[in-house]
């Protein structure tokens, strides 16, 4: 960091969030870019509940001494994270994890990432990230599937990945779409298939898709790093590099890298602003009552579903219209909200 | 007489000839509101399922027409100039969405083919005249005029006139009604539109130095907000953008010179006509090929200029669209794509472009 406005000390913390379907990620970065904290917690459909939790866990942690110089947040929620923690940086969970990647292995040249909901790839040359793809509209291979079917076959879904490593003869499965490949793998269970070998069957018919779908045209070049939730899964891992052809490397906060490149963009962010400019709403958030309501605006014939977010009855934010009729009249007090409504 | 025409498919794009076509002869024109949430899920319901969105959007149309129109307009356009056609789903027009028309509605149609020459165009139009009860010497006169509203349409544009500048222009011409009964719906869906595709980025922050953008599409895709999740405006937001309308003829020709063997889809040529040159200018920063699930032509041309821009270390993503696509996606793709143009070598400066016309 060039400049070096901010100067943090033992107890002051750069927090980035990072709330996806699956997961909501929690950092602690520390003034010496390492992790004091990371949580992983389920979303469980409750974003903004996980949320306040997450900070709650934190506050324990690090003691109210601490102080928080900088938020940022990423992931599908990203916007609704924001509004709950005020952030200083609201960023799209491409550049986030690129960020984190480049940052715990500076000559990263691909990024796989493979999260709940969603896939991705990015391409990076250089420290800069010059090609992206992330999955379409179709779920299959993502970690959302993998769960599924784990808790079809009756194993917890930390074992699926050792399990997988053990196989001798992988089975074929297909690939293409998840119902085809549920299907595919019942029958190789009927024909008496050993578990083991179903299962790296699964991972490499993932992979397949993954680098059909998601990394088609693509320059894969090593180093490579796996991160995501699914990175935690060995079979995978071991499918990606059969594949490919090249070592993948898993960092060490794999699950957690998107919301680690979050805490690095608030730090780059508040060190070019100075260093008392944080919008963080404090710790003391855990213990607020929010509230998120949404209604149909009948103002045209879109009939715009509009969502908004209360603190104690004041509204904080909304968003979800196209025309700017609800969101703009309040997106000053919120401000720094990138790609609201 | 007034004729219903559908905001939607060729209205994006040949618009301002059937304006003056039917200006000429004294015909009425009624432009479908813009579309919005009613129009698309009237849509979804009337048309094939395995059809691609602009089509759904058109069946949208169709089917919110009120019965007090006498006519609606749909032209079968099959080539719009020589050695080329347009894309098969454009030719199964108008039968292929006949069924979203509501019942007891007229529908014209008219075949346009320049493959076959002028004179052919001329004898189809006539045809539409006698219809019309417009003799061959109107029909002549109000061919010239089509082709003339055409050419200026065309030339706006070039000259850097925003589609929605361009088409209101037109739209007041063909109908002297549009100024006089407004509906409040209507106020409302026309300052969204525009706010929505282009004006967008009048309400910035202009301190921040801003990207060039090519956006590489159909017009039905480009300029069609609500299908499109305004993306015009979520763009201008942040960039400065440069479209296909904004190149050339000849620069088109030039720019696909090179091609094994000639494209025959005049869309196609344009689209990837317009998107080479963009993706060796030095000026743009990066392209954006927008696209909609099911497009046949664009699986072949956003593939093949995906090649040429990285050839030419430009950055390029494709956007797809169905009626089914969300808005975070989209915001997604988008905040990465300028993100990654701005990472890159700290944006946009002058020492970048130079290296860039180096390794070229």
């Amino acid at each position: 960091m060039k400049g070096s406005v901010v100067l943090p000390t033992q107890n002051r913390y750069f927090l980035g969030v990072d709330v996806g379907s699956v997961s909501t990620n929690l950092v602690l970065l520390r003034w010496d870019n390492q992790v004091e904290q990371a949580l992983y917690l389920r979303t469980q459909g409750r974003p903004m509940h996980t949320v306040q939790e997450g900070i709650k866990i934190l506050r324990e942690q690090i003691g109210s001494e601490a102080e928080i110089i900088g938020v940022g947040t990423t992931g599908s929620a990203r916007q609704l994270a924001a509004t709950l923690v005020g952030a200083d940086v609201v960023k799209n969970e491409i550049t986030a994890h690129a960020v984190a990647a480049s940052r715990a292995h500076p000559g990263v040249q691909t990024i796989l990432e493979i999260g709940g909901q969603d896939s991705k790839i990015i391409i990076v040359r250089d420290g800069v990230v010059v090609d992206f793809a992330m999955n379409t509209v179709c779920a299959a291979g993502t970690g959302s599937f993998l769960d599924q079917q784990a808790s079809r076959l009756g194993i917890p879904i930390e074992e699926f990945g050792p399990l997988a490593v053990q196989a001798e003869h992988p089975v074929r499965i297909a690939g293409r779409c998840s119902v085809f490949a549920e299907s595919d793998m019942i029958h190789k269970q009927q024909l008496g298939h050993p578990l083991p070998d179903i299962l790296a069957g699964l991972c490499q018919a993932m992979v397949r898709n993954y680098l059909n779908n998601v990394g088609k045209n693509k320059e894969i070049r090593g180093p490579i790093l796996f991160q995501g939730g699914v990175a935690a899964n060995p079979g995978i891992r071991q499918a990606f590099e059969q594949e490919l052809g090249q070592e993948i490397i898993v960092p060490e906060h794999f699950a957690v890298m998107g919301a680690l490149g979050a805490a690095f963009l608030a730090q780059e962010k508040v060190s070019a602003l100075g260093q008392d400019h944080t919008r963080f709403r404090g710790l003391q958030l855990a213990e607020s009552n929010f509230q998120a309501r949404s209604f149909d605006c009948n103002g045209c014939a879109n009939h715009c579903e509009v969502v908004e977010i209360l603190q104690e009855k004041e509204t904080l934010a909304r968003w979800g219209d196209r025309c700017g009729k609800w969101s703009a009249t309040i997106r000053e007090r919120v401000g720094n909200v990138e790609g609201g409504a | 007489m007034k004729i219903g025409f559908p905001r939607a498919i060729f209205y994006f794009d040949t618009f301002p000839f059937w304006a003056g076509y039917f200006e000429a002869l004294g015909i009425e024109l009624q432009v479908s509101l813009p579309t919005n949430r009613a129009i698309l899920e009237k849509g979804l319901k009337k048309a094939s399922d395995d059809t691609c969105l602009p089509i759904k959007i058109l069946s949208g149309h169709l089917a919110s027409f009120s019965p007090d129109i006498e006519a609606v307009f749909l032209p079968r356009m099959v080539s719009i100039e020589e050695k080329t056609y347009l894309c098969p789903k454009i030719l199964g027009l108008p039968e292929s969405v006949l069924a979203a028309v509501p019942d007891g509605l007229r529908v014209l149609t008219v075949t346009v083919n320049w493959r076959e020459g002028k004179a052919q165009v001329q004898k189809s139009l006539e045809k539409l005249g006698a219809e019309l009860n417009k003799s061959k010497s109107e029909v002549r006169v109000a061919f010239a005029r089509a082709q003339e509203y055409q050419r200026e349409y065309e030339e706006m544009r070039r000259a850097g006139r925003t589609f929605v500048e361009s088409m209101e222009h037109f739209e007041s011409l063909s109908s002297s009604a549009a100024k006089t009964q407004p509906t409040a719906q209507l106020e409302i869906a026309r300052d969204d539109s525009v706010r929505g595709s282009e004006e967008g980025s009048t309400r910035l922050p202009h301190s921040e130095r801003r990207p060039t953008i090519a956006l590489i599409g159909h017009p039905y895709l480009t300029y069609e907000s609500y299908g499109n999740l305004n993306l015009l405006a979520k763009l201008k937001a942040k960039a400065k953008l440069v479209f296909m309308e904004n190149v050339e003829q000849v620069q088109i020709e030039d720019n696909l010179k090179d091609l094994r063997k000639p494209l025959f889809w005049s869309q196609g040529k344009r689209l990837l006509g317009a998107g080479h040159s963009y993706a060796a200018n030095t000026y743009v920063d990066g392209v954006i090929y927008l696209s909609c699930f099911g497009c046949g032509t664009d699986s072949m041309t956003q593939d093949m200029l995906a090649r040429r821009a990285r050839a030419n270390h430009k950055p390029y993503m494709v956007l797809t669209l169905d009626e089914h696509s969300g808005e975070a996606g989209l915001i997604t793709r988008v905040e990465a794509f300028l993100d990654m143009i701005e990472r890159k070598g700290n944006g946009f400066a002058p020492h970048v472009r130079v290296k860039d016309a180096k390794s070229q």
